[in-house]
């Protein structure tokens, strides 16, 4: 014990090992910081919906009530969406400052409404978010550099290697021992931020125990690449620049030359073709025979086709029946997007198996449900819920009911959802 | 000047002797190539796509059929936003801000399909193009080139040697300063040749290239005169390798992520649903065209029939209807510009704080001035915006003049089984209908919002002279 509280000693003298330490438990502090009152803004912009909605919808339904129209009432209401944010979702930000995380849809088409975005400033995404998975995966690794590059060369260059490896308990022992005091604090400084936030955020245990693995596997990966460097003997200024270079190559260029790669090998028909071919499926029916949109509706939902028959006025049922036509016209295509995005996204994983930082970023977002999948999942629940509200305004509309003050309170919620 | 060149050429044999600093220099370039032809191609490609959308959207606008002039209102126009010529250089936020933007009658919409919602994680690493290699990479290098160069002579002792043999403490940081200069522009120069080769373009600027070139140039000398300083402070080469990495991560990966932290959290925006909230209150407050009781409308319906000496509304020369469509949409309108503009400022404040953050790191000062010379900032999405929503509204408005005039008011409040048609006006119609153009902006705008960039790396580079100075008079006293 003795032995272990001197070489901490040794270590804290050195006044870049000691500042080295504080900058990164304050940085990670910072990042924790950060990444808790984005979140804690997301939730309190979450929070404000019912009070915006109820006044909206309050001033539909006294317009709609003028007529009674569930048509209308379909037509001039929008119904909320939002995907919460996981409880470990401030320590990897992920996509959820660049997607939306509230959307307001309505029982048209839905494949009009579900790729808007919501107001955000490009210019403060571009460089990307500061939070906890940030300082892990980038910045991490500076600091095990500047501790360990010079671990051996270090005391080779001032004259001491041969006596602390001639000393009892010295040689291979004194470095396990100096790197596992090494690795304990800079771990210490990542984790304990960490732990106590995810404690506050109420994350399970598990999750948390993961998360402080692959900090430890994380921060093991660049001391054995120290260690590999310093086999080859150079001075502490050769290591310390080799180990640079290999930072600068492994965290910037290789994932960047990956994206490229990625974005050529897999191509994605763009989603504004979904958009334009929806539009013209929508408008489209204007033209054609009304019976026409009305036997193919029918067909494929045939739990409405004993609705009474369209006359020759404007009646929304029809209005209804060919925007979701034309959602299943483009099904398609949407199904190819969708493909297309989750390979892109699966590329960019399987790059995480051969390079670290990209690993651990990957599996931090994956954990927080902050990459591509939390999204789709986000998406796919918005699905679920559209269907709700269609087959909710389908009651009234295809049964001739009258759509009464009342019936605004009956529609559908989204919290309803098990899964939300 | 002969002692200055003497030692520049020295240093810069000791380095080409230094093997693992060749392959770095070496990959650096391949690394730039790559960059240029990667970015060159890829926007391109975006270049072709969006204009054959935007041709394919514009070709579908002019084809529809005979139609009541509301249906068209509906069926709205899709635009797509052209990338600068200068976007291959620097592409700027292209990449996280929607490119395409459907506009409709009283509804604003997003612009949407932005790349960052349809590429891997890898995309929020970083892009690979010219403006990243210099921004981020090339300092790099020229510190792993540069660390030792006057701290190794401090180190060994072979500083009191020189200055022994005659040369003063200026001229020595002078000869350094210059080798490392060259090695700056020597990894400067396959970008800055890729940026002439853009120059190339139909409708690259002279003006904002300059600015760039210049930034840039300003921006490696900012790094070759700190290293240099750096290094004449320090007494140990590894201190200096330590100290220089760690300002380059401080200021080019560190800050540029945290600042923005700050500024989104000093100037809130307000959401999508909060915005479209607002709007419709105020609406209902100025005038509701769906309440018959409203004063707005019930005012704006008499002032009509004062100004054409008639009773009823069947009675106006014009669709009521259509004027009525006007009216609104004149109303909807003005609430998007209020909230756009206030969204707007607002993130343009918080682009302000970034900005002034450049004080603090040349990264950002020069991503600022990058970013605003190529016009792939948020002021060019801006402008985008401001376009489309004002090409949207002559659009709509012009639309809604038709109905007022081409249809008449019995016919479009007719429900008979004719009526559908006769509602209808010409397809010819719709050809007739300006085609949107995005209007780029001039040489010497680009420029011009580049200059506050410009001028911090100027502080910048007069700031670390002058500490370099200093230095240079204490270099090699006893401490």
């Amino acid at each position: 014990m003795t032995l272990w509280a001197h070489e901490l000693r040794l270590l804290l003298r050195q006044r870049l090992s000691a500042f080295a330490l504080v900058l990164l438990a304050l940085l990670s502090v910072a990042a924790i910081v950060a990444g808790m009152a984005e979140i804690a803004r997301q939730r309190a912009a979450i929070a404000a919906i019912p009070a915006a909605q109820a006044e909206d919808i309050g001033a539909v339904a006294d317009y709609v009530d003028r007529t009674r129209d569930a048509g209308s009432a379909a037509y001039y209401s929008f119904h909320p969406t939002w995907d919460a944010p996981s409880p470990l979702a401030f320590a990897a930000l992920g996509m959820r400052d660049v997607s939306p995380f509230i959307l307001r849809v309505r029982a048209l088409g839905l494949e009009a409404q579900i790729y808007d975005g919501d107001t955000f400033n490009p210019e403060l995404a571009l460089p990307g978010r500061f939070d906890f998975a940030f300082v892990l995966v980038f910045l991490a690794p500076l600091f095990v550099i500047a501790l360990f590059h010079d671990l051996v060369s270090g005391e080779r260059e001032a004259g001491r290697q041969r006596t602390l490896d001639a000393l009892p308990r010295g040689g291979a022992a004194l470095w396990r021992r100096r790197t596992l005091l090494r690795l304990a604090l800079l771990w210490t400084a990542l984790a304990l931020p960490f732990a106590i936030a995810a404690a506050i955020e109420g994350v399970a245990t598990g999750p948390i125990l993961i998360v402080l693995a692959v900090t430890l596997a994380y921060l093991l990966f660049w001391i054995a690449l120290t260690a590999l460097v310093a086999r080859c003997r150079w001075s502490s200024v050769a290591n310390a620049a080799t180990l640079a270079a290999l930072w600068l190559v492994l965290v910037l260029i290789v994932p960047t030359l990956g994206h490229v790669a990625i974005n050529r090998a897999v191509p994605i028909a763009q989603g504004a073709e979904i958009a334009l071919a929806q539009r013209e499926a929508v408008n489209h029916a204007w033209d054609i025979p009304r019976d026409d949109t009305m036997r193919r509706f029918y067909a494929a939902h045939p739990e409405w086709a004993d609705s009474p028959p369209l006359g020759s006025e404007f009646h929304y049922k029809w209005y209804l029946a060919f925007h979701q036509n034309a959602d299943e016209g483009v099904a398609g295509q949407v199904r190819a997007y969708r493909e297309g995005l989750e390979r892109r996204d699966r590329a960019g994983r399987a790059l995480g198996w051969l390079l670290p930082s990209v690993g651990v970023q990957g599996l931090l977002t994956r954990l927080a449900h902050t990459d591509l999948a939390g999204q789709l999942a986000y998406q796919d629940r918005i699905r679920a819920y559209h269907a709700r509200l269609r087959s909710f305004y389908y009651g009234y509309l295809f049964r001739d009911r009258p759509f009464a003050k009342a019936d605004f309170r009956r529609a559908p919620r989204f919290d309803d959802d098990t899964a939300s | 000047m002969r002692i200055v060149r003497l030692i520049a050429r020295d240093e810069l044999r000791l380095m080409l002797r230094n093997r693992v600093a060749l392959i770095a220099f070496a990959l650096i370039m391949l690394l730039t190539l790559v960059a240029i032809a990667s970015s060159w191609s890829h926007q391109r490609s975006i270049a072709d796509l969006r204009a054959r959308h935007q041709h394919e959207a514009e070709h579908a606008f002019d084809a529809q059929p005979d139609r009541h002039p509301h249906r068209m209102v509906h069926y709205g126009h899709f635009i797509f936003r052209p990338p600068g010529p200068l976007a291959a250089f620097d592409p700027g936020v292209d990449a996280f801000t929607g490119n395409s933007m459907f506009l409709e009658g009283h509804r604003q919409n997003t612009a949407n399909f932005g790349d960052v919602r349809q590429s891997s994680l890898l995309l929020r690493f970083g892009q690979l193009t010219p403006a990243f290699v210099l921004q981020i990479i090339a300092p790099l290098l020229m510190i792993f080139l540069g660390f030792g160069a006057l701290a190794r002579e401090t180190e060994r002792g072979t500083l009191s040697l020189l200055m022994l043999q005659g040369a003063s403490r200026g001229q020595v940081v002078a000869g350094k300063l210059l080798a490392l200069g060259l090695v700056a522009a020597a990894v400067a120069a396959p970008a800055i040749l890729g940026l002439v080769a853009i120059a190339g373009q139909p409708g690259a600027l002279a003006l904002p290239m300059l600015t760039i070139a210049l930034g840039y140039l300003l921006y490696l000398g900012l790094w070759t005169v700190l290293i240099v300083f750096v290094s004449t402070m320090v007494r140990r080469s590894r201190d200096s390798l330590l100290v220089l990495v760690a300002l380059w991560a401080v200021t080019t990966i560190l800050l540029p992520r945290a600042v923005p932290d700050v500024a989104a959290n000093a100037v809130p925006l307000r959401n999508r649903l909060q915005t479209d909230v607002a709007i419709a209150r105020d609406l209902r407050r100025l005038g509701d065209s769906h309440n018959p009781d409203d004063p707005h409308f019930a005012q704006f319906k008499q002032r009509l029939l004062d100004r054409y000496k008639v009773t009823r509304v069947e009675d106006l020369p014009l669709n009521y209807k259509g004027l009525l469509a006007i009216e609104g949409e004149r109303l909807t309108s003005g609430l998007f510009d209020r909230y756009a503009g206030e969204s707007y400022t607002a993130q343009t404040r918080q682009n302000g704080l970034v900005d002034a953050s450049g004080l603090l790191s040349p990264a950002i000062a020069l991503r600022g001035l990058s970013m605003a010379a190529a016009g792939t900032d948020f002021a060019a999405h801006r402008r985008f915006l401001e376009q489309a929503e004002a090409y949207r509204y002559a659009l709509v408005q012009r639309l809604n003049r038709m109905e007022a005039e081409a249809v008449s008011y019995a016919d479009d409040t007719a429900t008979d089984a004719d009526a559908d048609r006769r509602k209808r006006v010409a397809a010819t119609n719709w050809q007739a209908m300006p085609d949107f153009r995005f209007v780029a902006p001039d040489g010497s705008m680009l420029a011009r919002a580049a200059l506050p960039g410009l001028a911090l790396l100027a502080v910048w580079l007069a700031g670390a002279s002058a500490l370099l100075a200093l230095a240079t008079r204490r270099l090699g006293a006893r401490r």
